[in-house]
């Protein structure tokens, strides 16, 4: 069992890891950063990124409802994956991480990643 | 009004005396101190973290005020914090992350009045009680420039959301016909419009959901901005003073409307021209009409 400060830095562990951030997606708030230069500015890119994708995909989806478990974007620099955490009460709480794509296996870091949100939050 | 001790001076002082204890503002609620550093904050109209755990079903009420008791009982850790994470009721990151999410909720409605106004409403005198913890331990930490800098961002957002406080303290009225084919909402949302009686209030919706009070607010908001909830004026009109019912010719006589916004004038207001039903306009448009219609 981890708490936030450890998830990030366990996160930050995964080969070819750039920086990792926590952010609360219902207030686009950097919860925690790490390697991150501006936390604010990521965060809420990064929750209007989620929200984005949440929306667009909600109205191409046929039933009209989904549930993300990762969202991965490769761009030619690096390999981003959010993947939200469902918290008891609100949320919910996305962790980012940014890859170095010559350095990162993405399955690897998904199945890591996956490991870490199982740890920090139970359920 | 530099004499009266507003809150924000109040904490910013006990943060530099590198304060343990817990700040009392009057009914509002209490913030709690950790070493200079705000540890935890609950205030009335938000859901405290027992609230949170109650309300998410994974322990009872009951269950909480034992653990309450338990820890306060002794003066020694482990607090009531761990006690329920060794007890398995939630992990040490959900117990971290509902302590964040409480005294973040509770200390935007605490120092929201202190950030609004400059001094102008001084509340309640707050008062320090040195030493005094909360039960469930320091889990978590905000510096005290830092949360203040927080609950601004999160005024902002609000207000990047639908631009008036119109529907934060009204009941929430959903429309009985949405204004388009489909809608998407978020989780919350969703919770928001089932829970809306057309009496309870956000801040009561946001007891009864178990949710935050900042983000059910935030979630009105946009339910607002969608169109999905009954108003009473549109948010444009909010800030600017109430306009007559009519506008009278005599009062603005000349050109009613600027096509191009002035030099100091609202950017987020558009610059289209004003519809109004004055028989005056509508006469003119008539005649510029036939006017247009004798040039073919």
């Amino acid at each position: 069992m981890i708490g936030i400060e450890d998830c990030l830095s366990e996160a930050m562990t995964i080969p070819g890891a750039l920086d990792a951030i926590l952010v609360d997606h219902t207030s686009g708030m950097a919860v925690a950063a790490e390697g991150v230069s501006y936390p604010e500015g990521s965060a809420a890119g990064l929750s209007e990124a989620f929200r984005a994708t949440l929306d667009g995909l909600a109205l191409s989806t046929p039933d009209g409802t989904i549930r993300i478990e990762d969202v991965i974007v490769t761009t030619d620099r690096a390999y981003h994956l959010i993947k939200p955490m469902e918290t008891m009460f609100d949320g919910p709480l996305l962790i980012c991480l940014r890859l170095d794509p010559d350095r990162a296996n993405l399955a690897l870091a998904l199945r890591r990643l996956q490991a870490i949100s199982h740890r920090l939050i139970a359920s | 009004m530099a004499t009266t001790t507003t809150l924000d001076s109040v904490l910013t002082g006990l943060a530099q005396d590198r304060a343990t204890g817990s700040l009392r503002i009057g009914r509002a609620g209490t913030i709690f101190l950790t070493r200079g550093r705000v540890s935890y904050a609950e205030c009335t109209g938000t859901p405290g973290v027992e609230e949170l755990l109650t309300a998410s079903g994974r322990i009872s009420a009951g269950a909480v005020r034992k653990a309450r008791q338990a820890a306060t009982g002794e003066s020694d850790p482990p607090s009531g914090g761990d006690r329920l994470v060794d007890a398995g009721v939630l992990t040490k990151g959900e117990l971290e992350f509902c302590v964040l999410g409480a005294t973040l909720d509770a200390s935007y409605f605490l120092l929201g009045p202190a950030l609004a106004t400059s001094g102008a409403r001084p509340g309640p005198k707050p008062r320090f009680k040195d030493g005094e913890r909360h039960w469930l331990g320091t889990h978590w930490f905000f510096d005290v420039p830092g949360l203040f800098q927080e609950c601004r961002r999160r005024k902002a957002r609000l207000d990047r959301a639908w631009p008036s406080s119109e529907l934060d303290t009204q009941p929430v009225i959903p429309v009985r016909r949405i204004p388009g084919r489909h809608v998407v909402l978020s989780a919350l949302q969703w919770e928001v419009l089932l829970g809306a009686d057309t009496t309870a209030t956000p801040a009561e919706l946001a007891r009864r959901l178990g949710r935050p009070a900042y983000s059910t607010l935030l979630a009105v908001r946009e339910l607002g901005a969608a169109g999905l909830l009954a108003t009473g004026a549109d948010p444009a009109d909010q800030a600017a003073p109430p306009k007559p019912a009519l506008p009278k010719r005599a009062e603005r006589s000349g050109p009613r409307a600027e096509l191009r916004p002035g030099p100091g004038s609202d950017p987020a207001q558009p610059y289209l021209p004003q519809v109004s039903a004055d028989p005056t306009d509508v006469k003119l448009l008539i005649r510029l009409r036939d006017a247009l219609e004798a040039l073919q």
